[in-house]
């Protein structure tokens, strides 16, 4: 992927990996500006959400459709 | 089929007339487009989501199957990101949603000055994270060299008759632990405190869940708000703390530049 939200490894020297699907998911479920809208997803039991995506991330070939389309969503 | 309208972020107007939807990346749902509602200054990229699906009963369900929730959230970057890299936007939570389009216009027209501020001071700026790891083994064998209490104790042990030497093993194991707390903690903060220096902003965030990595277990979560044209001097900053840290079994871990999802709490 090149998108350009990489993770950088800070080390003896820099290298660039990609962010985690995890990482990604823990920035857009949890944060950005809450304004009310008519119906407001209260993502509210966000742990056991996190739960579900571990064992997501485990499970290869989905975690691998969720990056695709995050990737052609990208191009 | 009722619809209803699913908001990602919100821009400038003048800078959306310049991002044409045609041209942004796949909406949440498949079979509907992006589109920007413009009220004077400002614009809300949406898209058109079924009723039925995003309706509060509906979305409780859907929101527990995590393949589902993964998908949506990762267009809904894809989307922010897309829009974040070509001008300063407002990154909204995942899962805004108004019936009606009349709704965002009148939200756009009533927040319209807050809005307007929270972008003014986002411009030229993005966020960036900072993944603290401790490696506790690593850590646990070099606190000798890092604690002069310890150092002490041990070649007293050496010396030490047998017997006492075996109690004061004792005593330096727990003290060990101590200090090694003592350490990661000391060293987090000053990580904090000396990025923050290059930083206009920075949080430290929640810890989701203990995550144990090749890099060790994770301590600390960080964002920081920082403008692009300082970005070199906060890397450089990440960079030395990291080499100072890292025969602690340290790690640091950059990531960004994010849409600001950490700043744009009302100023």
């Amino acid at each position: 992927m090149s998108s350009s939200f990489d993770q950088i490894l800070v080390g003896e020297e820099w290298e660039e990996t990609d962010i985690s699907l995890l990482e990604t998911l823990d920035h857009v479920l949890n944060r950005g500006l809450v304004i009310a809208g008519e119906i407001t997803i209260a993502v509210a039991d966000i742990d056991l959400i996190f739960v579900g995506l571990n064992v997501l991330v485990s499970s290869v070939e989905t975690a691998q459709e969720v990056l695709r389309n995050r990737q052609t969503d990208a191009d | 089929m009722s619809r209803a309208f699913y908001v990602y972020c919100i821009a400038e107007s003048a800078a959306a007339a310049q991002l044409p939807a045609a041209s942004l990346p796949a909406a949440i749902e498949d079979d509907a487009q992006l589109e920007w509602i413009s009220v004077n200054t400002l614009a809300a990229l949406v898209s058109q989501v079924p009723g039925e699906t995003y309706s509060e009963e509906s979305l409780a369900d859907h929101l527990t199957d995590a393949t589902w929730t993964a998908i949506r959230a990762m267009r809904h970057e894809t989307v922010v990101e897309y829009v974040a890299k070509r001008t300063s936007v407002i990154p909204l939570r995942f899962g805004t949603i108004y019936l009606e389009r009349s709704g965002i216009e009148q939200m756009l027209t009533e927040k319209s000055r807050e809005l307007e501020e929270i972008i003014e001071h986002l411009r030229g700026r993005e966020e960036w994270g900072v993944n603290v790891y401790s490696d506790r083994a690593v850590l646990m064998s070099s606190i000798t060299s890092v604690s002069p209490v310890l150092r002490e104790l041990v070649e007293r042990a050496e010396q030490a008759p047998p017997g006492q030497s075996y109690l004061m093993q004792k005593k330096i194991d727990a003290l060990r632990i101590d200090e090694v707390r003592a350490a990661v903690n000391r060293i987090v903060d000053q990580i904090e405190a000396r990025l923050r220096e290059q930083a206009d902003d920075g949080r430290r965030l929640r810890i989701l869940k203990v995550e144990t990595t090749e890099h060790g277990e994770l301590k600390a979560k960080f964002a920081f708000l920082v403008k692009r044209s300082s970005f070199e001097e906060f890397r450089d900053a990440a960079e030395r703390l990291a080499q100072e840290n890292q025969a602690a079994g340290v790690r640091l871990e950059l990531t960004g530049p994010w849409p600001v999802y950490n700043f744009v709490n009302p100023v």
